[in-house]
């Protein structure tokens, strides 16, 4: 009856919210500072050879293993 | 030797244009020698909201290219003659800033006015570099929501790794407006408060600008709203302007609602 007294205000969900986000933003963004400048030289490397539509660079953390996945789309003859 | 202070937010629509036109105005009203710089290449909207869009003959690109000199392009405020403004091109893209053109006019800038007030495209992208690029201080603006405080996160990440000031080892201070506070909502929980959004952003409170019709009804007419002496935004940019030009100034609480009744209520639920 009184479920609503509970409920959590959506202020505070959205600070729960945003500090997470802000968070994992900055971790990013410090971690690969580069990653702009690292995507423009490989397409400029593979375009050398082939032609390309867009790159993808996602990093994959597994355990303690991490890997940086770099996925290029070829432009279709 | 004047203060550069950019004006940022990350996202765009959050009042920026409007908080740089009311905060320069403010200043030059405290008797301070004041210019502001459109650097929002390409959409140019602080000389609507300064009501000089009439007067605009050459703009910044002019200006940075030499086509112009600084005093052809610069238009004089037509209720403070402390304020001076520099327009934006329409027809060019920000592409066309560079860091020697932008540093070249700073410079020049900061040899005639106390104040020098950037500003900023939104978004994170080139224009927006060159912008705070030269900065010695700047301005946040944020609405109470969480994608304009996201961004402005964003904005402010690049500030402190692009700014001169960060590279040559000092720091570039950081001041938040929030703009378009609803006290209601903020009573009800549904609406961040500004401690709240210090919190997660982690800088200084400059002040806190109430929902306020007069903003729009001032943008219609072209006087900006620090004018408007009866509006409370109004009042809010002329406490802010105060507090830059190194009055103490206490924090008004905006977020508790002038409301009577409403107080009680509120007060009945904590």
């Amino acid at each position: 009856m009184f479920g609503w007294l509970n409920k959590k205000k959506s202020a505070s969900v959205a600070k729960d919210r945003l500090t997470i986000a802000i968070m994992s933003d900055r971790e990013s963004n410090a971690e690969f500072p580069f990653m702009a400048e690292l995507k423009a030289e490989i397409i400029e490397v593979v375009k050398k050879y082939v032609g390309v539509k867009t790159i993808e660079i996602t990093k994959e953390v597994e355990d303690d293993m991490e890997a940086l996945s770099i996925d290029i789309q070829l432009e279709s003859n | 030797m004047g203060i550069v202070i950019a004006v940022i937010s990350g996202k765009g629509g959050v009042g920026k244009t409007t908080a740089t036109a009311n905060v320069g105005l403010g200043i030059a009203l405290n008797g301070k020698k004041c210019i502001v710089v459109d650097f929002d290449i390409g959409q140019r909207n602080l000389d609507m909201i300064l009501g000089l869009e009439n007067r605009v003959v050459y703009d910044l690109v002019q200006v940075m290219d030499g086509d112009a000199k600084i005093k052809q392009a610069l238009i004089k405020s037509k209720v403070s003659e402390n304020l001076h403004f520099l327009a934006a091109s329409q027809t060019k893209d920000k592409s066309v800033l560079t860091s020697e053109k932008v540093k070249a006019l700073i410079d020049e800038l900061k040899e005639e006015y106390e104040y020098v007030l950037l500003d900023a495209p939104a978004g994170i992208e080139s224009g927006f570099e060159h912008t705070i690029e030269f900065a010695d201080t700047a301005i946040v603006v944020v609405n109470p929501e969480v994608s304009s405080i996201r961004d402005a996160d964003r904005a402010i990440g690049i500030l402190d790794a692009k700014s001169q000031k960060v590279k040559d080892g000092e720091e570039v201070d950081k001041f938040l407006v929030v703009n378009r506070i609803n006290a209601e909502m903020v009573q009800s929980g549904e609406m961040l408060r500004s401690d709240d959004i210090l919190d997660i952003l982690n800088i200084k409170l400059l002040g806190k600008v109430p929902e306020d019709k007069g903003v729009i009804d001032a943008s219609n007419q072209g006087k900006p709203v620090v004018l408007d002496s009866k509006s409370m935004a109004g009042q809010a940019y002329t406490r802010i302007s105060g507090r830059i030009c190194g009055q103490d100034i206490g924090m008004k609480d905006i977020e508790s609602g002038d409301s009577g009744v409403f107080k009680k209520l509120a007060g009945m639920f904590r």
